[in-house]
């Protein structure tokens, strides 16, 4: 059944494949497991067809955890800068906060939502909108003398 | 750049997604989720403005400084960071055709999220004991707009994703339906780029 699937090459599985599929006309040597196991073709062979979309496949689930332990790494970075207040100057801790979001949001945006492996008119859309909205608060908040206070 | 692959035993067919045959050629679903996000950033961007008008007036307190509870919200932001990760994990999941990993990531992305409210109504409540409420300053008012409304799209993709959960436990989410939770996936993921603008904004950069 497609819902209990398991992972790579289980006995079970295998064995199931094995039992699927026509009896061959002269018996392989090896138990039959050994004998599916070297029926079955290599996984880097069989690649997942990329997802509607996609111009590029989806990274591996390694390359997520890593992406993540840099995303914990910016945000400890983060939470360290906020205690070094009043130790240096308060625009440099804006900007280097700034700069760890920045670095943070692009991450998330890019891999995890998969922006530089899809169509570029998923980000066309979604740049467009961060970039209006950028503009217009900034041109708002400037025209309220927030930054000049 | 590694490729997932899709494991021995599973049909090759299951996991084919054909190309949407749409004006754009792209999923209308997808496209539409983009263009709500990309409006969404218009809607954040407000809060998170008038957050920064209020910020810094003369106003009675309490004032930021006196209530925030940085390590506490920083393990809340770690927390969130995470359920992105099991979430994309529950998409390559899906893909692969590993729906016994699809329900575990989606249920611990949920549970995450869940952890995050939690944390949210904690926070709150905190606020709140410190004479902190919405109507007491305009960085009260600001502050509980801004995050209540964050907590209620959070609120939405628990929602969303524990009845994506409920489909994969009754089998009815297959890799055909990877879309569905690409998009789910879509929205938990912008939610967690809002977090963190607002954790850097709101939280860390000094007043």
């Amino acid at each position: 059944m497609a819902d209990e699937a398991t992972p790579v090459g289980t006995a079970t599985e295998t064995e199931a494949q094995e039992s699927a599929r026509p009896a061959p006309e002269e018996e392989l040597p090896g138990t039959e497991l050994e004998r599916s196991e070297a029926a079955a073709p290599a996984p880097a062979a069989a690649q997942v067809p990329m997802l509607p979309g996609e111009v590029r496949p989806h990274p591996s689930p390694q390359r997520y955890v890593m992406i993540a332990a840099i995303l914990v790494v910016a945000t400890a970075a983060e939470v360290g800068l906020y205690y070094l207040e009043g130790e240096i100057p308060d625009g440099l801790i804006i900007v280097l906060l700034l700069m760890f979001a920045v670095i943070k949001f692009t991450l998330v945006a890019s891999w995890y939502m998969h922006l530089r492996t899809d169509k570029p008119i998923f980000r066309r859309f979604f740049v467009i909108g961060i970039i209006a909205a950028i503009s217009l608060y900034l041109i708002v908040l400037t025209t309220l003398h927030v930054f000049s206070r | 750049m590694d490729q997932v692959a899709i494991p021995p035993g599973h049909d090759v067919a299951e996991h084919r997604h054909e190309e949407p045959r749409t004006g754009t050629g792209v999923s209308n679903t997808k496209l539409a989720m983009w263009l709500f996000l990309s409006s969404d950033c218009l809607f954040f961007g407000a809060f998170i403005s008038a957050y920064l008008f209020y910020r810094g007036r003369p106003q009675p307190g309490p004032h930021p400084a006196d209530v925030y509870n940085i390590p506490f919200t920083s393990v809340t932001s770690f927390i969130l960071l995470m359920s992105s990760l099991t979430m994309v994990l529950a998409l390559a999941a899906i893909i692969r055709g590993d729906y016994r990993r699809l329900r575990i990531w989606l249920l611990a992305t949920a549970l995450f999220g869940a952890t995050f409210i939690g944390g949210q109504i904690f926070e709150f409540t905190e606020f709140y004991r410190q004479g902190l409420t919405l109507d007491k300053n305009l960085f009260g008012s600001s502050f509980f707009v801004l995050t209540g409304l964050h907590g209620a799209h959070v609120t939405a993709g628990i929602i969303w994703l524990l009845s994506l959960w409920g489909l994969a436990t009754q089998g009815r989410l297959t890799s055909r339906d990877s879309e569905r939770v690409e998009i789910a996936g879509l929205y938990w993921h912008f939610v967690d780029v809002v977090w963190i603008v607002i954790f850097t904004v709101v939280y860390l950069i000094p007043k």
